[in-house]
């Protein structure tokens, strides 16, 4: 009960409270899940970036003389059936599943999340028509808009990113919406708008920075599922073009020799079933994490 | 210790939680014994430990707590050494608690009659529905919790409570964030019940008015620590530690002529009202305003029709209940919702727009400060943001060094460590964050503060602190200031006139004193008879209002009582006419 008189407290020595990412880091190691899984994310990371280190072979090219070779110590995990080293073009594979799937799930997540919050920040009828024209995206079977897209405007990998991000976008602004609904009421962003701030201001100072774990869990959740749709899409053809090293398209060219070479079909879906494994494992100790945070801190 | 007679006896309980390593103390061997038919009230702000000290009698302890040391006698049962089946049978059928939100205990879905089935025991739910005077019992137990008023739902959750004919009820805030004439019907309720049942009950509540009004007994708890136990009567007369003392002094009282300041020891001295006058401009007005909710199909009226001014240095309070339109009202003169009809005005312009297409000159001159301290601040973004912010956005500080000079400057000015201004709101106290609340509404230089039940949500030592502050911030700064509010006893000391708001519809208004000393309207005397206050003895200020029926002809809608006291014309309801 301070009077008005007594001199403020001094505040004391700045508490002992890590920011937080520092807590948030902190949870996460303590988690075995979460370390495993960023973890193993973090080796394909790296494989995908030091390939040309970690192998002398060129991963494209042919070379009928050791064509379907099992494995030995030159070829670690055998040769497909142009003679091409397996483990090599596994090691090289990760890049372009890496590349598109981040470059994907990076827009996904950034265009579901502006729109996720302006539809919660604006409500009224752009809520409503956003909210229907999603539900009509939603609808429709995801491989199903690849496949129509791909087939009309090739295989670019930059057509797939923008294919990938219209299919994912509406699942990511229903999450986001509805953790930015909770945050909309609240009293700074009144006072935000009864100071007249714009949308985009509003959205950017007092919204967003109180959904950033939605947006990172969405973000490690929505990586997973695209890298499956991507390595879906290159084994069905209509993902990266021939000879390009990678997972999905491995195991479509290798499945007719399964037989004689395994290695050349198993070890891309290793490699796949990994980093998926990975991503799942660092998703789900990430939202745990921050929800455990959220009990802790009685919020 | 009376342990033979006392039902429910508590003996030097410590209770801790871990954290980061170390046990932190919330209860420190506090002892307390409560005996049939008597009411124990546990009194303390918050972070007292009231709660879990109630809640032990439950055997209900918080995730991560624990009895370090102390019992638990409940109906000569050890609580904590029960095992699980019977702390079940001792949870509602000996102790039943009522909480303080009804709305959140009720099951949505659920309707009521098949909820208080639920709990148990012999009476029939129309019965117990009618022990706790619902009107229409057999009618109200088939609808939804939602389909009640909070009010009536408190009134289910007191009738699930004593369906299995408990001997202990616990309530833990029972009233609070409950209108003050439904907390003095649910008061009322409890207070008959107890006796009729013959229950020991032990109150929590940060409310000394509704301590005073209850409890038999008071325990004073400070830090999980108790300061004082005294019998109520006792303690409120002749309060021993000064901790007590001054939190006494500190509640206000329908009586102050003015506000109240309270020094260390708990005396209490009031300073007369700032003298506003007549010459001083009008800082803004509003004429015949009206403000509709919902579609153009079904449009409920908010306001309906309220006009006021304020003068430069005036404090001019909007007193009601919930949905009695305050609220609103005020965020229709933030630009926050648009008014239906009338007109409002600022002495530099017309305020009809949105804050949006207000010219930010106009914007910046009417403020909002708000009721919740928790949420008008971000909580990831550091107090000199918050504040520094309006600063550059209005532009009222150019560059970003001046802006973080103002900041600081500004913050010392709500009579905080200008150092606070890299803290995160999580690290401050629900009244530091309030002043900041108040330094970022100062920040545009305005000249209309709207402070919108800014201490409703505040203890009651840090509510006084509060409204010091902004009574020195009206004098020093010449601030026009709406000041929203239901607790009367608050109005009385800050405000120099009062507007009573019922439905939407102002019944009276004039001056603080005018209206205080002779309440003209039968809805302000109900008000000022359901205020609770701090004093067992004390005697309601003014006669029980009569039954009422509005009278306001079109031509005729005011009766003057002179100074600009005047009273929306009523006239008495014939008995038999009530339903």
């Amino acid at each position: 009960m301070t009077t008005l008189e007594t001199p403020a407290p001094a505040p004391a020595a700045p508490l002992a409270k890590p920011s937080t990412a520092a807590r948030a880091w902190r949870t996460l190691r303590s988690s075995r899940a979460a370390t495993i899984g960023l973890a193993i994310v973090a080796v394909h990371v790296l494989i995908a970036l030091l390939a040309p280190v970690l192998t002398s072979y060129d991963p494209i090219a042919n070379n009928a003389d050791q064509a379907l070779l099992g494995p030995s110590w030159e070829h670690l995990a055998g040769t497909d059936q142009y003679g091409r080293d397996v483990l090599t073009r596994v090691l090289y594979g990760g890049r372009y599943a890496l590349g598109v799937s981040v470059t994907a799930t990076l827009l996904t997540v950034a265009l579901g999340t502006v729109a996720g919050c302006a539809a919660a920040l604006r409500g009224g009828w752009f809520d409503d028509v956003l909210g229907r024209v999603l539900d009509a995206v939603l609808s429709v079977p995801p491989v199903l808009v690849l496949l129509v897209v791909v087939t009309a405007l090739g295989t670019g990998p930059s057509v797939i990113v923008l294919a990938i991000a219209v299919v994912y976008v509406p699942q990511v602004v229903r999450v986001v919406r509805g953790a930015a609904l909770a945050i909309v009421p609240a009293d700074y962003v009144t006072a935000a708008r009864a100071r007249g701030e714009g949308t985009w201001a509003i959205l950017r100072r007092e919204v967003l920075p109180n959904i950033t774990d939605v947006v990172c869990v969405e973000f490690a959740m929505r990586a997973s599922w695209v890298v499956l749709l991507i390595s879906s899409l290159s084994f069905l053809g209509f993902g990266a073009d021939p000879p390009t090293p990678d997972w999905g398209l491995m195991v479509a060219e290798n499945r007719t020799a399964i037989t004689v070479v395994p290695m050349a079909s198993l070890a891309p879906i290793i490699a796949l079933a990994t980093l998926v494994i990975g991503l799942n494992l660092a998703a789900d100790a990430l939202s745990k994490a921050w929800g455990v945070d959220r009990v802790r801190e009685g919020r | 210790m009376t342990a033979t007679t006392a039902i429910v006896s508590v003996d030097s309980l410590s209770v801790a939680y871990r954290s980061g390593g170390r046990d932190v103390s919330v209860v420190h061997e506090v002892s307390l014994d409560v005996r049939p038919g008597r009411t124990l009230a546990l009194v303390g702000e918050s972070g007292s430990g009231k709660s879990t000290v109630a809640a032990t009698l439950l055997g209900h302890l918080r995730h991560g707590s624990r009895v370090t040391a102390g019992t638990v006698r409940v109906d000569g049962a050890d609580v904590f050494a029960l095992p699980a089946r019977e702390l079940r049978r001792l949870r509602g059928g000996t102790v039943a608690m009522v909480g303080q939100n009804a709305g959140q205990a009720l099951t949505p879905s659920m309707r009521i009659g098949r909820q208080i089935a639920e709990v148990g025991g012999d009476i029939p739910v129309v019965d117990l529905l009618e022990q706790v005077r619902l009107p229409r019992p057999a009618e109200l137990a088939r609808r939804y919790p939602h389909e009640l008023s909070g009010g009536q739902q408190q009134r289910v959750a007191i009738a699930m409570a004593v369906a299995a004919r408990p001997k202990v009820l616990v309530l833990d805030e029972p009233t609070t964030g409950l209108d003050v004439v439904t907390q003095r019907g649910v008061l009322d309720l409890i207070g008959a019940l107890r006796d009729e049942l013959g229950l020991a009950a032990v109150l929590v509540s940060h409310d000394l008015g509704v301590v005073a009004h209850m409890a038999d007994e008071v325990t004073v708890l400070r830090s999980g620590r108790i300061v004082e136990a005294a019998p109520t009567g006792r303690l409120f007369a002749a309060p021993q530690d000064p901790y007590t003392r001054r939190l006494l002094a500190s509640v206000p009282r329908l009586d102050d002529a003015g506000l109240a300041l309270v020094g260390e020891a708990g005396e209490r001295e009031v300073r007369p009202r700032a003298v506003v006058s007549d010459a001083s401009p009008v800082a803004v007005s509003a004429r015949d305003l009206t403000v509709d909710y919902g579609s153009s199909r079904a449009v409920t009226r908010a306001v309906d029709g309220v006009s006021f001014e304020v003068r430069r240095g005036e404090v001019l309070a909007l007193v009601g209940e919930s949905g009695s339109g305050k609220s609103t009202l005020a965020w229709a003169l933030a630009g926050l919702r648009a008014p239906s009809g009338g007109a409002m005005t600022h002495e530099s312009g017309d305020l009809a727009g949105p804050a949006r297409k207000r010219p930010l000159s106009l914007r910046r001159r009417v403020q909002l400060v708000f009721q919740n301290a928790d949420t008008s601040l971000n909580p990831r973004r550091s107090v000199g943001d918050a504040v520094r912010r309006p600063l550059r956005f209005f532009g009222t500080a150019g560059s970003r060094a001046e802006a973080a000079a103002r900041a600081r400057q500004l913050i010392s000015d709500v009579r905080l460590d200008p150092a606070f201004v890299d803290r995160l709101p999580a690290q401050l106290s629900g009244g530091q964050r309030q002043r900041i609340g108040i330094a970022r509404a100062l920040a545009g230089e305005p000249d209309v503060l709207i402070a919108d039940e800014i201490t409703t949500a505040l203890d009651v030592s840090v509510q006084a602190d509060v409204l010091r502050l902004l009574d020195d911030l009206r004098r020093e700064r010449e601030l026009a200031c709406l000041f929203i509010s239901h607790d009367l006893a608050v109005v009385r000391g800050i405000a120099d006139r009062v507007v009573v708001l019922r439905n939407g519809v102002v019944v009276e208004e004039g001056p603080t004193d005018a209206v205080f000393a002779d309440p003209g309207h039968p809805y302000t005397r109900q008000l000022m008879v359901a205020a609770l206050e701090p004093d067992p003895d004390t005697r309601p200020l003014v006669a029980d209002a009569p039954e009422w029926t509005d009278a306001a002809e079109p031509d005729d809608v005011w009766t003057e009582l002179g100074d600009g006291h005047r009273v929306r014309r009523w006239s008495p309801l014939a008995r038999e006419g009530v339903a």
